[in-house]
């Protein structure tokens, strides 16, 4: 009982959801009816697009013209050419996924702001459309005679019946939501959401999460538009206008804004809101407004958000039992010693005239540990990303494992088994040390969504995934933090997480970004053993930094960069005596201080 | 010669759009902000303009300046409301509380005046000149020249005086504005008075030909928004020539096939501006640190 | 001897539970040039931003010209006479060269005029290219413009956060005799930089920062012929 208490909110879920379908039970007009049948409609348009904003992060204004199109499209089918609603109603989830697979090529590749207006955009197109094409839609007077829902050849009429057909949809959206998210698969979500170049390094391909949740919210949209067509029996372009796709809006946000409960809750409440302040009147939109702006400035994670951390504070989590760990090989995909991993030739790029990298080429052997060096501002990070794709060289190319991967999109290079660390934490606060780590699976559990509803009941995919995790944070010496969220673990423990989770891709090559930074000696000593000892299993790794007593004693060779070029190779005893390392570390002017 | 006149049409339409856009790129620049309201602050300049003329039977011209204020004071509000709170949140936030503004806005006008077209008196007189076979109206000749005179007095003000230096500084790099001892949170509020000013004008100047309404914003926030990306994210001439572009070709376009036409065409070249240069046409001025 | 310009007592940031800076004390005289080293992720900037309130200091005593500055806003402190010049320049690209200067003087307008002609004075290479957009300028002649902008407000006392970052040896020598000039004029100077040898050629007294701590501190002189620097930065 406690544990079920303590480790989410299902009990408080569950005693509202009974409150809620009594509610209107008990009261038993056709009115209060009605109200409910509409809550279901707009919870189930809701859940649909909470997986675009609320887990893929992207804030779409066409969630309300993709309910219009659902209504339109049954109005159609049903009023005009006698459709029944088992045909019309896949039709009408069918249309707003194809317009939203039409927009999603030049759409959905933008960011935030870019992103809404465009959305809006083609929201407003069909809204013209549905009033000015007359012939079709009826203009500004819209479709009427729109028959009832029939199940199985029989009517399900108005009231209570209807009531439930509605929430039965209802329901089976919010476990489908549920369902899909509860696994790796919203896990993945959460990172891109959070971090999408650390997604990314992952192996996690962004754009391809960002279609699934954008044409399964257009899906949701759809179904939630036919059953307001079938249940109103009268559509007009209203359906179609902005005040939808606000008060769609306005449940995401008030409700929470990442938990399928969080719609149903805010949909029911905005629904409802009217009604229960009488006072209202006709101005009830700008209390929906008011509302959203309250809580977007004082509960930015609505409203089950809220009763999460208040549970939270009053009852601290139990943790659970980690799971046990399952080995995972250092893949020593290594083959021929004298071979190279990595070559990177001539590599050059500017940023607005500043020259960050000019020719650089060096190359890294399977089984070495190189090190990276160089000042401030010398050019180590941005190589980095030039290898691991974040930034697109201006010249030079760049292999790894034989394959020119110059042109390659950076989450197929993860895939190849190229992974990186991050200089500053790329952790996502909420989410437990085990969960993040386990997500370095995703890329081998599969990152589509076929494979994310394959998963079946027990979560497979995670279940596998966690194992994995778990042997490579005892292998890292921090098991003890499996079960713990990353926000509240000491640094020096986060960069161990950061390179277990790179180590889950099983990688042939690891770059680590000055892991070492902000690490106290003691801290720094024990990393160094620990990369000491995954270097000798036989994996690859370049490691930049520059603290040079954490690194030399740990590197069998080390680069030196300074202003963009590579000014020095060698073994790290060598380097230390180089006069031009010593130049770019400690200035021109001659050196008074003898050798340390 | 009936283009010529369609010309006239789209210019003068297109100077109240430019100051609109202009206050968008304003606010933009200032804070990183999208303003979804602008448009709904056009709406209440023109519902403003409708009001006072109500009490003070004046052209609009002479109301100009008591619209201005009202809105400064309006721009100030929506800023307490909508941006200083929400800060340091990720912008994301900020858009959905100029969302949730905006919701507000229109549904007060609803209330207050509710949801029939109102006209606001003309600028100086509604006289028509003839010219050869052209008729010019009066108002068309004052919007152009009073949208002029904003943008040019906008234009002086942040290019030549001191207040304009920091606020640009304050938009181009706020921290290091604040650490050389300029006042940014001032510049900020100071930045959304005229941004909502300048809306407010637009809706003046829109208000007496195109009539006003409380759902008007709508329109005006896409029109707005399609100038600054076509202009150019961020730059604040590119937005004015582009306002006028737009309104050119939605004026000439409904003309000779029909305003859906245009308004669709339009939205076609805005995706295909983004599909092609998904940052705008001329790139953010701000890359991404990783 | 009087107080001190700038005296820090125990001060600690941390950054979301990291120590960036623990328990530093450090003092600056008036006119005095201190120079403040280590090596990347010391600590330097973090003190740099911490005595300008861009960052929050989780314990410690700032006090500034006899006050103290814990309460105060950053605004406050630039009004106190302190100038910043920022780590990566930082320059407003959209100003020009004179109006990036014009902005950092809050002053009536023939005072403001005195000062930019006594600031372009000191750097020809910015008075030729006076029309021209900040961005437009190489990074020499940013930097040169970033320190020029924080002596627009006159300070008495001068931050400088790694100035020589990304410039070439030549520049980098040259505008740190830029920065001698200043100090020889009596404006006193907190140098962080990692360029120690020529740092400590400016100053007169100097801090060795590792990992958030003073770990030396001593006359520049001193300092020079020691081993630990050298260990700061090239390791053991």
């Amino acid at each position: 009982m406690r544990g079920w208490l303590s480790t989410g909110i299902r009990l408080p879920l569950a005693a509202l959801a009974v409150a809620l379908a009594a509610y209107p039970l008990i009261l038993g007009n056709p009115y209060s009816f009605r109200l409910a049948t509409l809550a279901g409609i707009y919870a189930l348009l809701a859940i649909g697009y909470q997986l675009i904003f609320g887990y893929a992060g992207a804030l779409s204004l066409a969630q309300g013209c993709f309910f219009g199109i659902g209504a339109y499209v049954s109005a159609l089918l049903a009023s005009r050419l006698g459709w029944s609603f088992a045909w019309s109603f896949p039709l009408s989830l069918a249309a707003p996924v194809a317009l939203a697979a039409l927009v999603a090529l030049p759409v959905l590749r933008l960011e935030s702001h870019y992103l809404a207006l465009a959305t809006l955009g083609v929201a407003q197109v069909a809204l013209l459309a549905a009033v000015n094409w007359q012939g079709l839609t009826g203009g500004a007077n819209g479709i009427a005679g729109i028959p009832a829902i029939a199940l199985f050849g029989a009517r399900v009429p108005d009231g209570w019946p209807l009531m439930l057909v509605v929430w039965l949809f209802a329901a089976a959206g919010a476990f489908l939501a549920w369902h899909l998210m509860r696994g790796l698969y919203g896990r993945m979500f959460h990172l891109m959401r959070e971090n999408d170049i650390a997604a990314t390094a992952l192996g996690i391909d962004r754009a391809r999460l960002r279609l699934a949740a954008f044409l399964l919210s257009a899906l949701y949209a759809g179904a939630a538009g036919a059953l307001y067509a079938h249940s109103e029996g009268v559509i007009s372009p209203g359906v179609l206008e902005f005040p939808v796709m606000v008060a769609c809006l306005a449940m995401a946000v008030i409700g929470g804004s990442a938990r399928v409960s969080g719609a149903i809750l805010g949909a029911v409440l905005l629904v409802h809101l009217p009604e229960w302040f009488r006072v209202l009147d006709q101005s009830y939109l700008i209390a929906y407004g008011a509302a959203l702006l309250a809580v977007i400035i004082v509960a930015p994670w609505g409203l089950i958000g809220a009763v999460e951390r208040l549970r939270a504070r009053l009852l601290p989590e139990l943790l659970p039992e980690p799971p046990a760990p399952r080995m995972t090989t250092l893949r020593a995909r290594a083959g021929n010693a004298a071979a190279r991993l990595l070559e990177v030739e001539g590599l050059a790029i500017a940023f607005g005239g500043l020259k960050a990298l000019d020719g650089v080429t060096f190359s890294v052997r399977p089984g070495e540990l190189v090190g990276l060096i160089g000042p401030n501002g010398s050019g180590k990070t941005t190589l980095v990303n030039v290898v691991s794709g974040l930034y697109r060289p201006s010249a030079g190319r760049i292999r790894f494992a034989g394959q020119d991967i110059t042109e390659t999109a950076p989450y197929r290079r993860a895939r190849l088994g190229l992974a990186r660390s991050f200089q500053s934490t790329s952790l996502v606060a909420e989410m437990t040390a085990l969960d993040s780590v386990a997500l370095g699976r995703a890329a081998l559990e599969g990152t589509g969504l076929a494979s994310a509803l394959a998963s079946g009941w027990r979560c497979a995919h995670l279940a596998r995934a966690r194992g994995h995790a778990m042997a490579l944070l005892d292998a890292l010496g921090i098991a003890a933090f499996a079960e713990r969220r990353c926000g509240e673990l000491p640094h020096g423990i986060t960069r161990r997480v950061e390179i277990a989770r790179a180590l889950a891709l099983e990688p042939r090559l690891l770059i680590l970004d000055e892991p070492a930074a902000g690490l106290s000696a003691g801290e720094a000593a024990d990393l160094r053993q620990h990369l000491q000892r995954l270097a000798q299993g036989g994996l690859t790794l370049l490691v930049i930094e520059h603290n040079m007593p954490f690194l030399m004693p740990l590197a069998e060779r080390m680069i030196c960069l300074d202003d963009g070029r590579l000014i020095a190779e060698g073994k790290p005893a060598e380097i230390r005596g180089h006069p031009r390392v010593i130049e770019a570390y400690l200035g021109r002017a001659a050196w008074a201080g003898g050798p340390g | 010669m009936e283009l010529l006149q369609l010309i006239i049409d789209g210019v003068s339409l297109g100077a109240a759009y430019a100051l609109v856009a202009l206050g968008f790129v304003l606010v933009l620049n200032a804070t990183g902000a999208v303003n979804f309201a602008a448009g709904d602050l056009v709406m209440a300049g023109g519902f403003a303009a409708v009001a006072l003329a109500e009490a003070f039977p004046l052209p609009g011209l002479a109301l100009l300046p008591l619209v201005l204020l009202l809105m400064a004071a309006l721009g100030l509000v929506f800023s307490l409301l909508a941006y200083f709170p929400l800060m340091r949140r990720p912008p994301t936030a900020v858009f959905i509380s100029t969302i949730a503004l905006g919701v507000i806005l229109q549904n007060a006008a609803n209330a207050i005046f509710g949801a029939a077209p109102r006209k606001a008196p003309a600028l100086l007189g509604e006289h028509l000149y003839h010219l050869g076979g052209l008729s010019i109206g009066r108002q068309s000749l004052a919007i152009v020249a009073v949208a002029a005179a904003l943008v040019l007095a906008q234009h002086l003000l942040f290019a030549r005086t001191q207040l304009g230096r920091s606020l640009r500084a304050t938009a181009q790099d706020r921290e290091t504005a604040e650490a050389l001892g300029i006042p940014t949170v001032r510049m900020i509020a100071l930045t959304f008075m005229l941004a909502a000013a300048l809306a407010g004008a637009a809706g003046l100047l829109l208000a007496n030909r195109y009539f006003v309404e409380p759902t008007r914003g709508n329109e005006l926030i896409v029109s707005a928004y399609m100038a600054v990306v076509i202009g150019g994210w961020g730059s604040l001439p590119g937005a004015v020539l582009a306002a006028l572009l737009i309104a050119l070709f939605q004026v000439i376009v409904s003309a000779y096939a029909s305003y859906t036409t245009a308004t669709a065409l339009l939205y076609a070249v805005l995706l295909a501006v983004l599909l092609l240069r998904p940052k705008g046409l001329f790139g953010e001025a701000i890359g991404r640190r990783v | 001897m009087s107080e001190p310009l700038l005296e820090l007592q125990g001060l600690s940031v941390a950054y979301g539970g990291i120590a960036a800076l623990e328990e530093v004390t450090l003092t600056v005289a008036s006119g005095e040039a201190v120079a403040l080293l280590g090596a990347n992720g010391a600590g330097k900037s973090t003190l740099v931003k911490a005595v300008m309130g861009l960052v929050a200091p989780s314990a410690g005593r700032m006090r500034f010209a006899g006050g103290d500055l814990r309460h105060l806003s950053t605004l406050a402190r630039a009004r106190l006479g302190l100038g910043y010049c920022p780590e990566g320049r930082r320059v407003f690209p959209g100003l020009s060269v004179r109006e990036n200067l014009e902005v950092a003087a809050r002053v009536d307008k023939a005072t403001r005029r005195r000062r930019l002609d006594a600031v372009l004075a000191v750097f020809p290479a910015l008075a030729a290219r006076s029309d021209a957009r900040a961005w437009q300028l190489s990074g020499g002649q940013q930097q040169m413009l970033a320190l020029g902008r924080a002596l627009m407000g006159q300070p008495r006392l001068l931050l400088l956060d790694e100035p020589s970052l990304g410039l070439s040896p030549i520049l980098a020598d040259e505008l740190l005799e830029k920065v001698r000039e200043i100090a020889k004029a009596g404006t006193a100077v907190l140098l962080a930089e990692q360029n120690a040898a020529k740092a400590l050629a400016i100053a007169s007294r100097a801090y060795l920062l590792e990992v958030g701590r003073v770990v030396r501190e001593g006359a520049s002189a001193a300092l020079a012929e020691s081993a630990e620097v050298r260990k700061a930065f090239l390791g053991g």
